[in-house]
């Protein structure tokens, strides 16, 4: 029994999964979504940032919604994530996904000192070995997941040894009976109701294209890029800086209240003050809310034919009706070609606005490119089939005309084959495609077989995940 | 025949500081029947509660003979305890000394307490067999807490059938809407849900928001106070007083000279440094007040004890001064009495100086309410006197006006009781909590001085932020309910509408209006075949109110989309833009009108809609529709998916 492959059922220890309802967790840069498998939307949604407070008492992790928008002096917003979309951080990583899964889903634990001090635990390190002398000791210690079995998501691009990492936190920390790991590629097919295609994701941190046959990931077909949503945020704010004048970016918590005032002109508002300012982090975090407003309402791309600098399409651009927004302070204006500017740069590197801190975007990050270099490495004669299922999904699809500007660059790329575009038309169902996905799978009666069981974990080690999870 | 009768349903509504239930639906719905504070005391066994508070009593001879005739509140209910004859264990229905809350901002954190109050809920409402439960659950409670309690409940009490509903979602059945914005301000919490359709959207719902809810106001007033030895206990009675009063954002404090420039709600280090803004004398003189410095020492005005911080009572009583005490007290009614007879003292002008002129609350620079002194009243007990003794030592304590003659509805009185614990249901004067005056200034506006409205306001804005359907914003931002007994203050919700108003409302953009009185798009033909604005209005119809209609039908047109370039690559889903006039919302906030047709609960005020929607919900589930639309579990059901099938039945 050492030859362990997904293709023949393990016998012993087996896992009967589909007996209880399984936790699905799919973390990603902006949000974190996790739920019970069957359900069709998450239950829980939490952001991946969480406030660090750092005083002379020690350190203090606040994990939530409710907890990192309240400015305090010396409030800190982090996030666990690596830049190259990897998790960075473990500790806090495991500490912030256990709150998205407790919170709302299986409630703290009473007389779990662990738990019970998950939002004001200043005991955070150390949490590892501590947390193993008094398992013995104490007996009502319990795990927070050790009645589910937990199916996790992970990026195409995973290391080996962050999916250990995966493995080891929900089994050592979390206590979970069962544990499996799939791409959110693959989970935002089956989504859809596919088992092949090419998957489109553009969220927060990064855009991949991946292209999966029969449920398999193509691995060297695995293309990302850091042109998503937070580079169209950083566009929108080098926008407002380049204008004539420069256009203020105040988050709400700044403003107490304020006044109308005419488009353009300054605002007048009341803004409050601080004996010590909140820190940067912090309100970088609260600009980046007013973002995503102006994203929602304001911000839209460039249909096509052809890109925004093409011919006259800028002055068609210029003469549609521009969109008015206003600014927490009270700040407003009519936005016109700008806004579609701000995400011209996803499918046009020469559009990108630059400044120093900011360099041009390399072509081969591009969206078009992106799907270009991930068909490249499918066999030809698999092109076809999967052009025909290309599923959009993340929140950055979102985006006002997305659909449409990748619908014609890609039928530019590809003319002589049957391309169709699926982008799912509930909002839910685009931003949470790879947990419902995997909430489809881990309530599948046939995948129970798959689940990695705490004894074959005991047996074989973290490094199961690498032969079992493909 | 509907398989439950109306009078067999019961209903509970546990919160943090009060679990309000009934048994039966009234023809016409009624508040709460049964109100109880949510806290259990330990028994003397680990693991066991008692409802009330039990003492030991250790004193043999006074107690017993006193007790037949007395009328004291405590419920007397003394047995010798087996081995040792002294030892006397009494019930005490007022005291709340070593009492566990089990429900912490919304939150059960001590599970065997939650269940022993619910048990107790249950068998004060005594029903009869073949009783369906209704339960409203706390936005925070966590769908395994659920199954927990559903377990709990098919166990314990061997109900027949079983319903789980959303307190959030039963406030927006009261209110009989089905898209609407709930602010569930409570004790400690405040939990803000966003419900379109009758589905609430859990995704984005700030649930247990801490520190924002009526706690949150009595802190406040507590840090403004304390320096004048006020306790929390003061607070909190002065909080649930009609006195107490928040104001606007902008509006100015009595007392002030002018509108000040900064709004003194949100403004609490300026307020809190000088005591009362603008105590010139021009200012006293027009109002006809006493001026006031920033603290107690430069009081002027007479020698009233609440002038210069508060007397703490109930030590002086422990301490033996008491004799002192009353002696002095009588000297001082005394000493009043006279001067209000002579009529034209100073003293007494001074004392009195607010009483002739009947300002309403807001403009009133001092105001006085009466004050339940618990503790005072522990202590005595506490003190083992006869229970003659104790009774006399409440009447002298007393301030408030007799209860039999003006009836217990001083105007201070009635909102603190409106809250207060029906389980001493005894409106006999004697059996009252002691009474004393008290007199506070512009502090009491400043309950919400600590950013709490200003809290939950951006926790609205980021709730409904977070709904994913665009289109539905506008339409939570116009249907705002705002209920809890923590909104109770008054003002609270006006303050609280005013303040999201201030921050987040979207001004109708004065670009859109000039421009497009050219439509520019119409003079350049464009290349996509989309040079025919459609000029409709959005979906949602009419123009707010308050937006000149010009304007509205301008920035409306303006901002229709020309035709989609590319016909054939229709998305589905991508309705973005179909929402009203702005890209941006909200470009109107509204709270929703109360439903017209209780009045029973007209009278009472709304704030525990959610009581009220339980009702509704619990007559559609168990009575109309005969269980068809699948509201609650049944037994069998119960017996055949275990608890994890509640998911499947809760609302």
């Amino acid at each position: 029994m050492n030859t362990l492959n997904s293709s023949s059922a393990p016998a012993a220890g087996e896992y009967a999964g589909d007996e209880v309802a399984a936790i699905v967790l799919d973390p990603g840069y902006s949000s974190i979504r996790a739920g019970f498998a069957g359900e069709d939307v998450p239950k829980s949604v939490c952001p991946s940032f969480y406030g660090h407070i750092d005083s002379d008492s020690g350190s203090q992790y606040l994990y939530g919604e409710n907890a990192i928008h309240t400015p305090a002096s010396n409030l800190q917003i982090k996030n666990y994530w690596g830049s190259d979309g990897i998790v960075e951080d473990w500790d806090t990583a495991a500490k912030v996904w256990e709150y998205a899964i407790t919170s709302r889903l299986t409630g703290a634990r009473a007389g779990d000192p662990a738990k019970n001090g998950l939002n004001d635990g200043t005991k955070e390190n150390g949490n590892g070995d501590a947390m193993e002398v008094d398992m013995e000791t104490i007996e009502n210690q319990e795990k927070p997941l050790e009645e589910s079995p937990l199916l996790m998501t992970e990026p195409g691009w995973n290391p080996t040894k962050a999916r250990e990492k995966a493995i080891e936190i929900a089994m050592e920390e979390w206590g979970t009976p069962a544990f499996y790991l799939q791409k959110t590629g693959v989970l935002a097919a089956f989504a859809s109701g596919k088992a092949s295609g090419i998957i489109i994701d553009v969220g927060a941190s990064h855009t991949s294209v991946t292209p999966v046959l029969d449920g398999m990931v193509l691995k060297k077909g695995v293309q990302k890029s850091p042109l998503a949503g937070n580079f169209v945020s950083n566009q929108i704010r080098l926008g407002f800086k380049q204008s004539q004048p420069e256009i203020p970016l105040t988050p709400h918590y700044l403003v107490k209240s304020k006044t109308p005032v005419d488009a353009g002109m300054p605002a007048q508002a009341v803004y409050k003050t601080f004996d010590i300012p909140p820190t940067d982090s912090f309100r970088h975090y609260q600009e980046e809310r007013v973002l995503t407003e102006y994203k929602e309402s304001v911000v839209e791309i460039w249909p096509g034919p052809g890109r925004l600098s093409n011919g006259t399409n800028e002055e068609i651009a210029k003469n549609t009706p521009g969109r008015p927004f206003e600014m927490p302070d009270g700040w407003n204006q009519v936005f016109g070609v700008d806004r579609f500017r701000a995400a011209e740069g996803l499918f046009d590197a020469n559009a990108a606005l630059t400044d120093d801190a900011n360099p041009r975007p390399k072509d081969e990050h591009t969206l078009p490119r992106l799907v270009q270099a991930a068909v490249q490495q499918v066999d030809a004669d698999q092109r076809p089939l999967l052009l025909q299922n290309i599923v959009v999904t993340g929140g950055s699809t979102l985006l006002y005309k997305l659909g449409d500007r990748l619908n014609y660059e890609i039928n530019a790329l590809y003319p002589s084959t049957r391309n169709k575009l699926i982008a799912p038309g509930p909002v839910v169902e685009r931003k949470y495609a790879a947990w419902i996905g995997g909430s489809i799978l881990a309530s599948l009666g046939s995948f129970h077989q798959l689940w990695i069981s705490r004894k074959e974990y005991e047996e074989h080690g973290a490094n199961i995940v690498e032969k079992r999870c493909r | 025949m509907p398989p439950f009768k109306d009078e067999q349903i019961i209903i509970i509504a546990p919160g943090s500081e009060t679990t309000v239930a009934q048994l039966g639906l009234p023809e016409s719905f009624t508040p709460a029947r049964l109100r109880m504070r949510s806290r259990m005391f330990p028994a003397d066994k680990p693991g066991e509660w008692e409802p009330y508070k039990i003492r030991r009593r250790n004193d043999k001879v006074e107690a017993p003979a006193a007790e037949p005739q007395d009328g004291a509140p405590e419920d007397v209910e003394s047995k010798t305890n087996g081995t040792d004859e002294d030892v006397i264990y009494e019930e005490d229905r007022v005291s709340e000394e070593g009492a566990v809350w089990p429900i912490q901002e919304g939150k059960i954190v001590n599970w065997s307490c939650f269940f022993a109050l619910v048990t107790h809920v249950y068998n004060a409402l005594n029903p009869p067999f073949h009783t369906p439960i209704l339960l409203i659950a706390q936005p925070v409670w966590t769908p395994k807490e659920h199954e927990k309690l559903t377990q709990f409940f098919f166990e314990k009490f061997k109900t027949p059938a079983f319903g789980l509903m959303d307190a959030a979602l039963a406030s927006s059945w009261a209110y009989g809407i089905h898209t609407s914005t709930v602010v569930d301000v409570g004790k400690d919490k405040v939990d803000v849900t966003a419900i379109s359709e009758f589905i609430p959207h859990v995704q984005g719902r700030t649930s247990s928001l801490a520190g924002c809810g009526g706690e949150a106001l009595t802190q406040s007033l507590f840090a403004k106070l304390a320096p004048r030895s006020w306790s929390r206990d003061m607070c909190e009675q002065l909080k649930k007083s009609p006195i107490c009063e928040i104001l606007p954002v902008g509006a100015p404090l009595p007392g002030a000279k002018e509108a000040g420039e900064e709004a003194p709600i949100t403004n609490p280090a300026a307020a809190a440094s000088t005591g009362a803004p603008g105590s010139g004398p021009a200012a006293a003189a027009s109002i006809g007040s006493i001026p006031r410095g920033p603290g107690a020492d430069t009081e002027v005005g007479d020698n009233d004890a609440d002038e210069e911080g508060v007397l703490d009572v109930a030590s002086i009583v422990t301490g033996g001064k008491m004799e002192e005490y009353l002696a002095n007290k009588e000297r001082e009614k005394q000493e009043k009495a006279d001067a209000k007879k002579k009529g034209g003292a100073d003293a007494a002008a001074a004392a009195n100086a607010n009483k002739p002129i009947r300002l309403p609350n807001a403009r009133r620079e001092r105001a006085t309410f009466f004050y339940e002194d618990h503790r005072l009243l522990d202590n005595l007990k506490n003190m083992n006197l006869g229970s003659e003794r104790l009774a006399e030592m409440q009447v002298q304590l007393d301030e408030g006006p007799q209860r039999q003659g003006e009836g217990a509805n001083g105007e201070a009185t009635s909102a603190a009781e409106a809250n207060g614990s029906v389980d001493a249901g005894n409106t006999n004067g004697l059996s009252g909590p002691i009474r004393r005056e008290l007199e506070v200034g512009t502090e009491r506006f400043m309950a919400a001085s600590n950013g709490v409205l200003e809290k939950i306001a951006d926790a609205v804005h980021r709730t409904i932020s977070s709904v994913d359907e665009v289109n539905k914003r506008s339409e939570l931002w116009d249907s705002l309910i705002i209920c809890g007994n923590g909104s109770k203050v008054r003002g609270f919700k006006e303050a609280l509408l005013s303040t999201i108003q201030s921050k987040y409302l979207i001004s109708p953009s004065s670009a859109t209006m000039f421009t497009s009185e050219i439509p520019s798009n119409i003079s350049t033909p464009a290349g996509t075949g989309a040079n025919t604005p459609q000029p409709q209005l959005g979906p949602h119809g009419g123009a707010p109110s308050h937006v000149n209609p010009l304007l509205y039908a301008a920035t409306t047109a303006q901002t229709q989309h020309p035709m989609p370039h590319n016909p054939t690559s229709h998305l589905p889903g991508l309705s973005h833009n179909a929402h009203s006039s702005h890209g941006q919302t909200p470009t109107s906030i509204k709270l929703v009108k109360p439903p017209e047709y209780f009045p029973e609960w007209k009278d009472v005020g709304f704030d525990e809609s959610a009581f009220l929607g339980a009702q509704v919900a619990a007559k559609v589930i168990f009575v109309v529709d005969q269980g068809q639309s699948k509201g609650y579990m049944t037994r069998p059901d119960y017996n055949e998916q275990g608890p994890s099938g509640i998911h499947d039945y809760a609302l």
